[in-house]
């Protein structure tokens, strides 16, 4: 008994809306991170849906391909996020408003 | 009586699993990548079905392919654990047991405890998450390289090779920065 | 054949991907010299950069006027590609000479600086002959994620740090949106080569998860190239980070969006042109016109130019709201507009940002009010950043004259004159501002008659790119030759 392709897709629409949401709402910039890697696994379960859905596995190594950006991003959002907070004590990203205009 | 449908599926799945043994390298690692293949190679007759899948041709007939895999990672879990709990109870069976109270406290690293067991993380640990999820990530890519690359040839594991070389210069930066290094 | 086919059986030419090649190999070499040299000697690393930069700029000169497809058609060298990668490495070198000075002087992390620089410029030499969707995925983050490190390089300056956020928040959510799109499109057309994707798309022209699919896409590319209404990061990010990496971006990081841009909507999309080009019709509106009146208040020189880039980028928008292949010839021409428009926008840019770069290293400061009476204090400087701001504001005698008006020509041919219209506002108000900068170096008297000495190197650069643009103006057939021949 398989799932219809169609409830994947129609859940990582929810995924990726609420991630969406999420990132525009949020004032913390891990939190505001963390839904936008929602919205990256969304795409994940987009891509292999689709792969299955036509039987070859090119959405698949998309897959590989985007886990690894995402990784990367993790990695350099972090760091900053990390450096931000040593300077001033928060994460905060209304607090980081030097630069405007 | 209980009903004979459970046996004879566990029976079949051992068949399977034996029969695609047969099959395998004599290789730990192999064995490693074997297992994930089969979950990979689901659905049956995918265009990527591995060639070790292939030659095992006979798969048992009563329960789905599908299932089968699923039995053949049972056992494989079956047999880990077991094993573990075998090693265990073989060292209780050989060592001397002489209790006192200092072995009864908490072991960490030779010092007594302090606090309780959920504190904060150490920040700096952070420098090694960050190293593992990259490193972590890579290995994705030697999943797939390795269950196909003898199919590949020499280029295949050149290529590889280059791949990991690159990898390699990122950890030896590391290494130079002292991030490996505990301050 | 599939992807995984394609990477199962992979038949690579490798003449093909030199270029791409050699400059990772450069990368690589510059990031274990650096670990290796001594403190004091670390700045090897930017003569070593050049000449990986120059290595990769022989590679493509080698492949000169070849057609190649490798990898399974996920790699195309052609004319166009060719040019821009040619454009790619002349940023690099131009980068490379802005930040000699200041990183040597600086204190910051040189050898990392040239090495995530030849990472991003690697993306941008991935990014002119992908033709996959995958492939142009990765080229397009492999510019960004690394030029984020380079707005972050000053660690103990809060304004780098906020404007790595900025910029870091941003294009991750570009990333994931643009993704979408192309997940949609996957979905759709069941390929990630454009050429298949073209060829099963236009079957299914009116499906709303088609328009859904592009508009996602479009809006993904739209943060990166910085238009209107998503350039919000831009300025802030440019006037945060070192001012040669606020270059890097203004330029590299932008043309490879762009490139990006137009291999997607004139490979793949062409056959939905209509869905999408009134989008990029209000796209380009809304670029050239904020982008100019928010320009014209700034009083900052980094902000100027940023600014005036997001209008820039309004005016190679107007192109692709021209795209129509039920008539080849003005889609032609506005493909050719568009690199013409890139290939002199990289240039006379990079120079102001130069410019910029050679004022602030002596006096310190980057508010136009200290740019009143330049000429005394320095005429050689004066006259490149005349020279480079009038290119900006497209008069003559300068190459960005041409640029602008092929683009207006395309309008023309394409009749859609209302954009062309709008397209001329513009570059009135655009020259205002611009003028009014040259203006105050020739006009004005200066406060303190220090005169301004202009380190050699960066001199002989921007002396390069001035007199290539007055070269061009001159003789227009140097780019359009190469552009007419680059044909998607």
């Amino acid at each position: 008994m398989s799932v219809p392709p169609g409830y994947y897709l129609a859940l990582a629409g929810l995924m990726f809306s609420v991630g969406v949401v999420g990132a525009l709402t949020r004032r913390n910039a891990i939190v505001i991170f963390m839904f936008i890697e929602l919205m990256l696994n969304a795409i994940n379960l987009i891509f292999v849906t689709f792969s299955r859905m036509w039987g070859h596995v090119d959405g698949q190594i998309l897959v590989f391909f985007v886990l690894v950006v995402a990784a990367a991003e993790v990695v350099v959002g972090l760091a900053i996020i990390l450096v931000i907070s040593r300077r001033r004590g928060t994460a905060n990203v209304d607090d980081v408003s030097l630069l405007k205009w | 009586m209980p009903d004979s449908g459970v046996f004879e599926y566990l029976a079949a799945g051992l068949r399977g699993a034996v029969s695609r043994t047969n099959a395998l390298p004599n290789c730990a690692f192999c064995v490693l990548v074997f297992g994930l293949s089969a979950t990979l190679s689901y659905p049956r007759g995918s265009p990527r079905s591995c060639s070790h899948i292939a030659t095992s041709g006979a798969v048992p007939a009563v329960p789905r392919d599908y299932f089968s895999q699923y039995i053949t990672i049972g056992i494989f879990v079956l047999v880990g654990l077991g094993l573990v709990g075998v090693t265990l109870q073989l060292a209780r069976l050989v060592r001397p047991n002489v209790p006192t109270r200092e072995k009864y406290t908490t072991y960490e690293s030779g010092i007594d405890p302090i606090g309780r067991g959920w504190t904060q993380t150490n920040v700096r640990y952070y420098i090694f998450a960050l190293l593992f999820v990259i490193f972590d990530v890579e290995a994705v890519f030697l999943f797939p390289w390795a269950i196909v690359f003898e199919r590949l040839g020499t280029q295949a594991f050149i290529e590889m090779l280059i791949f990991i070389a690159i990898l390699a210069f990122a950890l030896l930066y590391a290494i130079r920065k002292k991030m490996l290094e505990w301050l | 054949m599939d992807l995984a086919q394609a990477i199962a059986q992979p038949s690579v030419d490798w003449h093909a991907l030199s270029p791409d090649i050699v400059l990772a190999a450069a990368a690589c070499m510059v990031l274990i010299a650096d670990l290796f040299l001594p403190e004091e000697s670390k700045w090897l690393a930017m003569p070593l950069s050049a000449a990986g930069i120059l290595g990769t700029l022989a590679a493509v000169v080698s492949l000169a006027g070849e057609h190649r497809t490798t990898l399974g058609g996920a790699v195309e060298i052609d004319t166009f590609a060719l040019v821009f990668k040619g454009l790619f490495c002349v940023i690099g070198l131009i980068v490379l000479a802005m930040s000699f000075g200041y990183f040597r002087s600086g204190r910051y992390y040189q050898g990392e600086y040239y090495f995530l620089m030849l990472c991003s410029l690697l993306g941008g030499v991935v990014i002119s002959s992908a033709r996959e969707l995958v492939t142009l995925f990765i080229a397009l983050e492999l510019i960004s994620i690394p030029a984020i490190i380079m707005t972050a390089l000053r660690k103990a300056d809060v304004k780098s740090n906020e404007a790595a956020l900025k910029f870091f928040l941003f294009s991750v959510l570009s990333t994931a949106v643009m993704l979408y799109g192309m997940s949609l499109v996957y979905g759709i057309t069941g390929s990630t080569k454009l050429d298949e994707i073209r060829s099963s798309i236009a079957s299914s022209a009116d499906e709303p998860l088609v328009v859904l699919s592009v508009i996602f896409v479009v809006i993904g590319f739209a943060f990166k190239i910085s238009a209107v209404p998503f350039h919000f990061w831009a300025p802030d990010t440019y006037e945060g980070a070192p001012s040669p990496v606020a270059a890097f971006l203004s330029t590299a990081s932008k043309i490879g969006g762009f490139v990006g841009l137009l291999v997607l909507m004139f490979r793949a999309f062409p056959e939905v042109a209509d869905t999408w080009r009134p989008a990029f019709a209000v796209l380009a509106t809304l670029t050239m016109t904020v982008g100019n009146l928010i320009a014209l208040r700034q009083q900052h020189i980094i902000r100027l130019l940023a600014y005036s880039g997001i209008a820039q980028s309004g005016y190679v928008l107007v192109t692709l709201a021209l795209i129509d292949p039920s008539r080849p010839e003005a889609n032609a021409q506005a493909l050719e507009s568009a690199i013409v428009y890139l290939v002199i926008y990289g240039i006379m840019d990079l120079g102001a940002f130069a410019a910029a770069v050679a004022f602030a290293r002596k006096t310190g400061t980057y508010f136009l009010s200290d740019y009143a009476g330049l000429w005394r204090r320095s005429p050689v400087l004066a006259t490149l950043m005349a020279g480079f701001l009038l290119s900006l504001a497209g008069t003559p005698p300068m190459a960005g004259a041409w640029a602008k008006l092929f683009v207006f020509a395309a309008a023309i041919n394409s009749e859609v004159y209302w954009l062309a219209a709008v397209m001329g506002v513009n570059a009135v108000i655009a020259a205002w501002y611009y003028l009014a900068v040259v203006k105050r170096m020739f006009l004005d008297s200066p406060e303190v008659d220090e005169p301004i000495e202009v380190p050699y190197l960066l001199r002989a650069t921007m002396g390069v790119a001035a007199f290539a643009l007055l070269a061009v103006f001159i003789y227009p057939a140097f780019i359009t030759s190469l552009a007419d021949r680059s044909l998607l």
